[in-house]
């Protein structure tokens, strides 16, 4: 009974967040455009205009024509074929890359905010000092063993941008860990990994969309940086980078050829900036009125149980509120 | 008087519409017909006019001749005279103007060229810094050799005008040209050569292999050496034309890294490493093959693009080598000249011979036949040439072999499924090659042999990286490599190579043609060696490159073939 209100509400607050984002410019454009993104991988699984093994040493460098719509490139092989398939390796790198980071910084955060302070204050300085290690150093140095691959790219972007989540995350999170309801719930008995997940981390919810977003994008950037470098996706590997790359030295001659995967990163690394930036705004219950009835009403459902958890956290928006709105005054 | 008046005439009559005009004219001309046509235009009355006089030719009539006199003004041949005075006038001004301008640019010949090139020495040390952009550059430029390449790969004398050989082929007696001289003004003589030789030898100088079967080198006289050697050998003429030849002055003193001193047609001015070399003319050259340009300045560019940019703004005036694919955007423009020469780059899929799979000449055999060469060199340009086995057209011992495995994939099936593989048990190999050659290339060839059901892993490396695994460890299954040099045939008759081949027959034959006494001799075993190798499959020879040189128009006298081997410069001219 619980798991299925649970459930529920879960589901309707998804559609909420979908359609309010639906009602924006800028979330409609990012909806379309990552729906048309997966919507391709999907297809590119099964079917693409021409098998990325074909190769017509014949015809190579040909401009868009009603057999290749957007051409062929050195090899003679299909652009569009190439992009399309592409579109996969990079959607499955954007997701790993992800997670990876969610995973690593909220770990590296819950480090940050550890009860034993010679611990956290460790954790915090060598933070400190791994961020200054650029993505691309990572990448080169774990290429070296491993060689150029995927795991090589999610390895390094999840690290770094893990690092910066943690860093960028900590402040907020440590406001919320001082909080009086987290303290109570603690002298409660209640676990500190349960407070973390269910008090810091709902809170900090709207810096972890966009970082995470901007990570999102940033990664598809790096894919195509390090396979430029000839350490991110291996030869015969599609992705944008890798069509990019093959044909970056011969935009004099053929920038038709290069235009078409600079277009595509250039779009998508744009509507996931965007989505973050609208799915913070409205998967917020503070700014979207819609979700917050909605999620009041779930509450009112759930009244009957005593969850500490979700009084408290009920609690945390309302103390955000205030801030909110003593911060509005004060301007 | 008479004259006077008529122009005056044509003038009023070519000038007046007017009617009064004409028909004191038609009074004048007595001519009753032309009063009808009185008003009608010009011409019209013109044609009637000309009709008549031609009609009353030889009349006594005096105002009949008048009028014919004063018409015989008009008659279009003097438009005639006019038009070819015009035209005279035009050509002759246009021819004028063309002379003045070649004279203008025989006085621009400039006195100075720019030649861009790719790969960069290290330092100008000849004896002891290897790599091929050094003899490229000082070669026949700076240092000149006993003999020398001409632009299909055979010997020429250089610094020896002659020589003969011994009939046990054991003996060369080299004859030097007179009063040869070093760039510092010493003079050149028999002595300075046999003293290169040796000391090329007793130290283990780059190159003292190429003259591993010489006994002594002495000097006869001021312009005879005698070369002795330890048993025939019918490379020793080639290998002296390069590095092996070269002929130094023992008496100068000069940092060899950055300085040189030989007896080329030209010295070195200034050498930045890793930048340019620049190269002036020789004051002290002895020979045939002067400067014609006064500096030559080679600049390295290895950026592909800049390097065209470089071109296009006319910072070089050369460009060897450019990039075949890149090159579309030069012989576009009018300004350039795009050609290729012939070279003896052999681009080598190697197959492992000792490699588990590999070791299958079944397979090697399937490789080569589905492997659609023509359809790579198309999709390079087009320039690069067909090779069918390891010797290319300018060595010696060529022969076309391109026909012994053929692109038949069909053929490639059978000999798979014969080695027992199948679409449920698809062979699968690894192919490594250096990240210079670009990506293009493997994903083709990964793309060709799916078709047969050969799963290629193409393993894109650092030169670094190739170098350790596939030539110092050997451990591969494929690699692709560009064999540059000439006259490499010996790397297949060495089992220790990393192509791990080894057949008795062809280190035999290869050790016959070393030691033969005739050329035809030479080449002829040669030829029987590459034929055995090739029909083995141990390797499928995918093109032999040819080098592709963009040059601003103006520019006369670069060598296209083997530049990047050998640039003899001399002959180098560019008229802006």
């Amino acid at each position: 009974m619980i798991a299925m209100n649970s459930r529920r509400y879960a589901f309707r607050a998804t559609g909420i967040v979908l359609r309010s984002m639906w009602h924006r410019a800028e979330g409609r454009f990012s909806l379309l455009v990552l729906g048309v993104w997966i919507l391709v991988s999907l297809v590119s699984v099964f079917w693409t205009p021409w098998s990325l093994w074909w190769t017509d040493g014949y015809h190579v460098w040909q401009k868009p024509s009603m057999r290749h719509l957007l051409g062929t490139d050195g090899t003679g092989a299909d652009v569009l074929s190439w992009l399309m398939a592409g579109s996969r390796t990079n959607l499955l790198i954007c997701v790993l890359t992800v997670a990876v980071t969610a995973i690593f910084g909220l770990l590296l955060l819950a480090a940050m905010l550890a009860r034993a302070t010679i611990f956290a204050q460790i954790s915090v300085v060598v933070i400190d000092a791994l961020i200054s290690l650029p993505t691309v150093l990572i990448a080169l140095i774990l290429a070296v063993p491993f060689g150029p691959s995927v795991a090589v790219i999610i390895a390094a972007c999840g690290f770094g941008y893990g690092l910066n989540l943690a860093r960028i995350a900590r402040p907020q999170a440590l406001l919320i860990a001082r909080s009086g309801y987290v303290e109570s719930a603690l002298s409660n008995g209640a676990r500190a990994s349960g407070v973390f997940l269910r008090h810091i981390v709902p809170n900090i919810m709207p810096v972890l969309t966009v970082q995470l977003s901007i990570s999102a994008g940033t990664v598809v950037l790096a894919e195509s940086g390090l396979t430029y470098l000839g350490i991110g996706v291996q030869s015969g590997v599609p992705s944008w980078g890798h069509s990019l790359a093959t044909s970056v030295s011969f935009i004099n001659i053929y920038p038709l050829t290069v235009l078409w995967p600079g277009l595509i990163i250039t779009c998508i690394v744009l509507s996931l900036n965007l989505c973050g930036d609208t799915l913070r705004d409205c998967a917020d219950p503070l700014s979207n009125v819609q979700l917050r009835n909605a999620q009041f009403n779930s509450g009112q459902e759930r009244s009957g149980q005593v969850r500490s958890g979700q009084v408290s956290s009920g609690q945390a928006r309302n103390d955000q509120l205030n801030r909110v709105t003593t911060k509005g005054s004060g301007q | 008087m008479l004259r006077r008046w008529d122009a005056r005439q044509i003038t009023q009559y070519q000038n007046s519409n007017d009617r009064e005009n004409i028909m004191a004219e038609n009074l004048n001309s007595g001519d009753a017909r032309s009063t009808t046509t009185g008003t009608t235009g010009l011409v019209h009355d013109d044609q009637h006019v000309a009709e008549q006089s031609t009609g009353t030719a030889g009349s006594t009539d005096d105002s009949l001749n008048s009028y014919q006199k004063r018409h015989r003004r008009v008659p279009p041949w003097i438009w005639i005279v006019a038009a070819i005075a015009a035209v005279a006038i035009i050509v002759g001004g246009v021819f004028a103007y063309r002379h003045r301008n070649s004279t203008g640019s025989v006085a621009a010949t400039s006195h100075s060229i720019s030649i861009g090139l790719k790969l960069a020495p290290t330092n100008l040390d000849i004896r002891n810094e290897t790599g091929a952009a050094l003899d490229q550059v000082l070669i026949g430029n700076v240092y000149e050799g006993l003999v020398a390449r001409d632009a299909d790969n055979a010997v020429v004398p250089a610094l020896a005008k002659s020589w003969t050989v011994s009939k046990d082929a054991k003996t060369y007696t080299f004859t030097l040209n007179a009063g040869e001289r070093f760039s510092n003004g010493d003079a050149l003589d028999s002595k300075d050569v046999a003293w290169s030789l040796n000391s090329l030898i007793s130290n283990d100088y780059v190159n003292a292999q190429a003259l591993a079967n010489v006994e002594s080198v002495s000097a006869d006289g001021a312009t005879t050496v005698v070369v002795k050697l330890k048993a025939p050998d019918a490379t020793l003429l080639w290998n002296l034309t390069g590095r092996a030849g070269l002929v130094l002055d023992e008496d100068a003193q000069y940092d060899a890294k950055t300085q040189a001193v030989g007896s080329g047609p030209y010295l070195v001015q200034s050498f930045k490493q890793n930048e340019s070399l620049t190269l002036k003319a020789n004051p002290h050259y002895w020979g045939s093959h002067k400067a014609k340009t006064q500096t030559v300045v080679l600049r390295y560019l290895t950026d592909d693009n800049a390097a065209i940019n470089a071109l296009k703004s006319n910072n070089v005036q050369v460009l060897a080598p450019i990039t075949e694919n890149l090159s579309s955007s030069v012989s576009k423009d009018g300004n350039f000249v795009v050609k290729a020469g012939d070279d003896t780059d052999k681009f080598v899929l190697a197959f492992n011979g000792a490699g588990s799979k590999t070791s299958d000449k079944r397979v090697r055999e399937a490789i080569r036949y589905a492997i659609d060469n023509k359809a790579l060199i198309s999709s390079r340009g087009g320039a690069d040439a067909m090779l069918g086995g390891p010797i290319p057209a300018l060595d010696p011992g060529y022969e076309n072999l391109t026909k012994l495995y053929p692109f038949d994939q069909a053929k490639a099936k059978k000999l798979l499924s014969e080695a027992g593989y199948n679409a449920s048990k698809p062979l699968k190999l690894d192919l490594e090659y250096a990240n210079i050659y670009g990506t293009e290339i493997g994903d083709q060839l990964r793309s060709q042999l799916k078709t047969v059901g050969i799963e290629l892993n193409v393993k894109v490396v650092e030169f670094s990286a190739w170098l350790q695994d596939v030539y110092t460890n050997k451990n591969y299954d494929l690699s692709l490599v560009d064999h540059n040099e000439s006259h490499d045939f010996y790397t297949w008759a060495n089992p220790d190579y990393y192509f791990n081949y080894d057949n008795k027959q062809v280190q035999d034959l290869y050790a016959k043609a070393v030691s033969s006494t005739t050329n035809s001799e030479y080449e002829s075993y040669l030829r029987k060696a590459a034929r055995l190798v090739s029909e083995d499959a141990p390797a499928d020879w995918l093109f032999n490159y040819r080098v592709t040189t963009a040059y601003r128009k103006g520019v006369t006298g670069f060598p296209l073939n083997l530049n990047q081997f050998q640039l003899p410069l001399w002959n180098v001219q560019y008229r802006a």
